[in-house]
């Protein structure tokens, strides 16, 4: 039977709660969004007591599914102002699944407390600690400590300096399989603001004792979960490492989701140097695949020694594994990971840097601070954009994000604190952000479909909301469209449904690759889903039925249809090569989730 | 037959089909016996199946019988995702 474990920060209480019957069916993303549609507030200030944190790990997390373990935290977002639901792999999903925790919801906050405090979840017990000893401290060691003291090998979620300094691009971290790397973030929206906000800095989950859920119908739920495997296995883009032939085959687990870099510079939807061009002259350097051959090349120098890795998995049980580990070229040893596509683009294309080590190196310093790295690459071009650093200049940019370890510093504060904040301070008029959120890597101007989402989804301008990439570029259901074609509407509302359906489950966003373009493997993940629960879930209406509580609560936090506007140079300024402008009309967005 | 030279880039799974000590990114010149799309596939033994996305000169082409130019860049790549 699965529980809610509920944490009173105010008095430092915890109780253990049956999931409520209405309840049954939700997890991930629609637990947290359920949860915060129902006890918060949605006028509340969100880095008072009055906002909640929610946990909970997809639906499936724990058991057999392949790449299930994904984990979802939501609260109302210091970032937008709405609600917010980030998810991230790690081991935190696998270890609240096997210990039967359907959901952890953080309300309150110490009263004028100086202590930090981190909670302890194990099978069937809860502690609070206090440990100050874990505040004030880079991720990459608070990591390596927690595990010390915590001999289990937990999974490890919270935030770093950012966040216990409640600035508003703190993520919330996780530690990876390895315990090497903070770097797997539920990063977007501020959340690790909220848990700065509360005085906590990590939430420990010790998996020992528990044990894998069990399915309704486990019979069907294991040959359903065994042919959906086969159906990723097989797939080009989700598949394995090599083919027969021993040749690269699976696209993630040999590039990693920065196999994108490339065809986005190629296809003129790159952003780059702040949203000035669509192409990115040196987009091949920091790309999947030099990323890949770093990895060989470090591998032949340097053998066993060699800490380089693609094909490298983020929670237990995935078998797409797209992460990677980035090597030092020097030494073979780990610099960060993962390095994905956004990152790449984010700290590398926008700003104009073009050298490898660079971007990791602003990667691994966003894992150390607790930043997310698509607002932090964001938030530096604002930086650039006002003449305070040059666009290219790797250096510098490490320089200035470094700033941001000492308290002191107003300039440290500031990149900290989104591309919004950054943009108006420093006298920006061109700032990529909706509803407050900067915007990810794919263009809006020539592609359009990425665009409405941006501006529509309840989360700010967010891709995986309702990833129409695949569809307009990767020629993924359907045929990539004419940049013409306007009809897009439709497309991002039927991307965004799925999405928070699967964004619920536990699985990876990226089996969409597959599912989207083979039949069995929709149909099998579905029956996973359907005889864990032992009902029928209609996708479409699962996902909508998230939407529109997500749409409710944002419409009482304040949002009209005025925010679901790209920024106005979109519609303004062409993106060169193919000197195209956002001309979605306004008509065509409120289409969008009209109805709801 | 009329030979003609174009430039072809590979990315992803299909860069080892280039020739060695070409860069990631970088275009190699291709001589050509028929000069559509088809040829250069033809050419380097690519299938079409794996030729997912087909750019000439910066603009996606979905026709494998697409003609080609002297000079006309050509990028190739698989099926590829993320995200
Ligand atoms: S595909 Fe990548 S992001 Fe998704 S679960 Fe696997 S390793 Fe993590």
């Amino acid at each position: 039977m699965s529980k809610v474990l509920r944490i009173n920060m105010e008095d430092l209480s915890h109780k253990w709660q049956n999931v409520k019957p209405a309840h049954k069916t939700y997890a991930g993303r629609a637990f947290t969004s359920t949860i915060l549609s129902e006890e918060v507030d949605p006028t509340c200030h969100p880095l008072r007591e009055q906002n909640k944190i929610v946990i909970s790990p997809g639906l499936l997390a724990g058991t057999l599914a392949p790449s299930s373990g994904r984990l979802s935290v939501g609260a109302k977002s210091p970032l937008t102002g709405g609600i917010k639901e980030a998810n991230a792999g790690g081991l935190t999903g696998t270890r609240l699944g096997n210990l039967g925790v359907r959901g952890i919801i953080i309300e309150g906050a110490p009263k004028n407390s100086k202590d930090w405090y981190s909670i302890l979840v194990g099978k069937d017990k809860c502690e609070i600690l206090k440990t100050n000893q874990y505040a004030g401290i880079g991720l990459y060691d608070l990591i390596g400590k927690v595990w010390k003291d915590h001999p289990t090998k937990p999974g490890i979620i919270g935030c770093g300096v950012a966040g216990q300094r409640l600035l508003e691009n703190a993520g919330v971290f996780g530690n990876n399989i390895e315990n090497s790397d903070p770097g797997r973030y539920a990063g977007r929206g501020g959340l690790g603001a909220v848990f700065g906000s509360k005085r906590i800095v990590a939430v420990i989950s010790d998996g020992k004792g528990g044990s894998r859920p069990e399915a309704k119908d486990q019979e069907k739920f294991d040959e359903a979960r065994k042919t959906f495997v086969k159906s990723l296995n097989a797939h080009a883009v989700t598949g394995k490492l090599k083919d027969d032939k021993g040749e690269p085959y699976g696209g993630l687990k040999n590039y990693g989701t920065n196999i994108l870099l490339n065809i986005l510079s190629e296809a003129g939807g790159l952003p780059t140097r702040g949203f000035r061009s669509g192409r990115f002259d040196k987009a091949a350097k920091i790309s999947g695949e030099a990323v890949h051959d770093l990895v060989d090349k470090t591998k032949a120098k340097f053998g066993d020694k060699a800490e380089g890795k693609y094909a490298h998995a983020c929670h237990p049980g995935c078998v797409m594994a797209c992460s990677n580990i980035v090597p030092y070229e020097e030494t073979g040893k780990q610099h960060v990971s993962p390095l994905e596509y956004e990152t790449a683009w984010s700290l590398g294309a926008n700003l104009g840097i073009g050298i490898l080590h660079d971007v990791a190196e602003l990667n691994r310093l966003c894992n150390d601070i607790g930043l997310d790295t698509i607002e932090a690459g964001n938030t530096i071009a604002m930086f650039m954009e006002a003449g305070i650093i040059p666009f290219g200049d790797g250096p510098k940019a490490i320089a200035l994000l470094k700033k941001a370890y000492d308290e002191d510093s107003v300039e440290g504060r500031l990149v900290s604190s989104g591309a919004q904040t950054a943009g108006k301070t420093l006298g920006v008029t061109r700032i990529p952000s909706v509803k407050g959120q900067a915007l990810p890597a794919y263009d809006p101007r020539p592609i359009k479909g990425i665009g409405v989402t941006y501006a529509t989804s309840t989360m700010g301008a967010d891709h995986t909301a309702g990833y129409t990439i695949a569809a307009e570029i990767l020629g993924i259901k359907g045929k990539v469209t004419d940049p013409r074609d306007l009809k897009k509407a439709e497309l991002s509302q039927a991307f965004q449904a799925t999405t928070a359906y699967i964004d619920s489950t536990g699985y990876c966003l990226f089996i969409a690759f597959c599912i989207l373009d083979d039949d069995d493997g929709f149909n099998a993940m579905k029956t996973t889903v359907d005889s864990f629960l032992g009902e029928d879930i209609d996708v479409t209406s699962y996902g909508k039925d998230v939407l529109k509580k997500e749409r409710e609560f944002n419409k009482k936090a304040g949002f009209t249809e005025a925010d679901d506007r790209l920024p106005e140079f979109f519609k303004t300024e062409p993106l060169p090569p193919h000197n195209v402008v956002f001309d979605v009309p306004d008509e065509e967005l409120d289409a969008v989730f009209k109805g709801f | 037959m009329i030979s003609m030279i174009v430039n072809v880039k590979l990315y992803a799974t299909l860069r080892k089909l280039a020739p060695k000590n070409v860069q990631i990114g970088e275009a190699f010149p291709l001589d050509l016996d028929s000069p559509t799309v088809n040829g250069v596939l033809h050419k380097l033994g690519i299938g079409e199946e794996q030729a997912k996305i087909i750019m000439v000169n910066g603009t996606r082409v979905t026709k494998f019988d697409h003609e080609l130019h002297a000079n006309d860049t050509v990028v190739i790549f698989p099926p590829v995702g993320g995200g």
